[in-house]
């Protein structure tokens, strides 16, 4: 499982290196993102919109800017090509207790465009965004 | 050749709202029963351009959809440069009495989403006289904010284009991508602070929270409309509100968010046909 999702981010991260709009707008952000799933942690490292590495945790020593907690089963409906309601959107895991968003949240919310788009990226037949 | 104008027209006037002058951009389609129509927050007039544009509803309603002062192509009042803009209840409530006053409506329906929903149910309560019913879309009693409303006026970032990608949470995915981002479009151009400001109100006031019971539906009927894809005004806190007025009724839209007139014309004209149709 864990293995399956790291691969599924550095997918994502290949299909982000391919949406130029994305790129322009994630040209300012250069983070670290923890993304938590089910406890297992996978730190998300973008430099200039660009996803540089996925890495494993756990992790101490880690430093990151803003953390995504989600248990796997409503990451999964995240993913559905289209999520039911609550589901749609990552702040819907907040709203229905399935996750929490913690960290600089201001850093996220600069760049909330780009960090959900990114997100979306998972879904297995995209919807066009 | 003739021209394929629509028939959505724009006037401006200007009208007395807190002891100061302001002009007022308002459009306009159809002839028959008024229908007074106001936007959400950090948006503008636009939301309503495609039932102002449906022909077998223009036939016989005269829909007007004003730009709130600082939305839109309404300016704000002179002196708004020194100002911080935080929307109040009794500003937004004296807006919509001055501009049907100003307009000379008779009877008009009035229908509103969001913070506009919410003001249909204060206007509903305190001041039912010059209208003929409530169209509140996307309305509750009271939400407060999941989120921090000074996120959206900062030096140092796009309040519009953070405020587009945080309402993106309350658009549902099955609506054409061209009018949901339409209806992004809208909030990334809204002016600095104006999100935030109409949040001020929309977040803070409560006072309708325990009082719905007070309205007379025989009188004037209320009609709330709620998407399920909405997760700021939630299908269950509209059903809590329409529970607490006697007579209200309610309609819960699927495939639909918190912007039903504009994120999915085709989804939501259907339930719009029947909410006006329960005005009498």
């Amino acid at each position: 499982m864990t293995t399956t999702l790291a691969a599924r981010f550095t997918e994502m991260g290949q299909m982000l290196a391919a949406k130029p709009h994305l790129l322009r707008l994630g040209a300012l952000f250069s983070e670290t993102v923890l993304i938590e799933v089910d406890g297992n942690e996978y730190y998300l490292t973008f430099h200039r919109g660009q996803l540089e590495r996925v890495t494993e945790g756990p992790s101490r020593q880690t430093p990151w800017r803003f953390a995504l907690r989600v248990d796997g089963e409503a990451l999964a409906k995240f993913w559905e090509p289209v999520p039911e309601p609550c589901f749609h959107d990552i702040f819907g895991f907040v709203k229905t207790g399935r996750g929490r968003i913690d960290g600089d949240i201001l850093a996220l919310v600069k760049n909330l465009r780009f960090f959900k788009e990114f997100m979306a990226l998972g879904r297995s037949q995209e919807v066009s965004a | 050749m003739s021209v394929a104008y629509e028939p959505i027209t724009g006037r401006y006037l200007t009208i007395e709202v807190a002891g100061r002058p302001v002009r007022i951009y308002i459009e306009e389609a159809g002839q028959g029963q008024p229908v007074i129509c106001f936007h959400t927050a950090g948006a503008d007039n636009r939301q309503w351009r495609h039932i102002m544009n449906d022909a077998e509803l223009t036939a016989n309603h005269r829909f007007i959809a004003p730009d709130l002062p600082w939305h839109g192509k309404s300016l704000p009042p002179e002196g708004f440069q020194e100002e911080e803009y935080l929307l109040t209840t009794e500003v937004y409530v004296e807006t919509v009495l001055k501009l049907v006053e100003a307009l000379e409506l008779e009877n008009p329906i009035y229908a509103g989403c969001s913070m506009g929903g919410r003001i249909a149910l204060q206007l509903a309560l305190h001041t039912p006289e010059p209208f003929k019913g409530f169209i509140a879309i996307e309305a509750s009693d009271f939400q407060p904010a999941w989120y921090d409303i000074d996120w959206f006026h900062r030096p140092d970032a796009h309040g519009g284009e953070m405020g587009a990608a945080l309402v993106s949470a309350n658009i549902a995915p099955q609506g054409p991508a061209a009018d949901r981002w339409a209806t992004q479009w809208m909030f990334m151009q809204s002016g600095p602070g104006v999100f935030r400001g109409d949040l001020n109100f929309y977040t803070r006031d409560d006072s309708l929270v325990g009082k719905l019971g007070g309205i007379d539906t025989a009188k004037t009927p209320v009609h709330i409309m709620v998407g399920t894809y909405d997760m700021t005004c939630t299908p269950e806190d509209a059903r809590r509100t329409a529970e607490q007025i006697p007579g209200a009724t309610l309609a819960v839209m699927e495939e639909i968010g918190h912007f039903p007139m504009s994120e999915n014309p085709a989804t939501f004209r259907p339930h719009f046909v029947e909410a006006l149709a329960k005005m009498g």
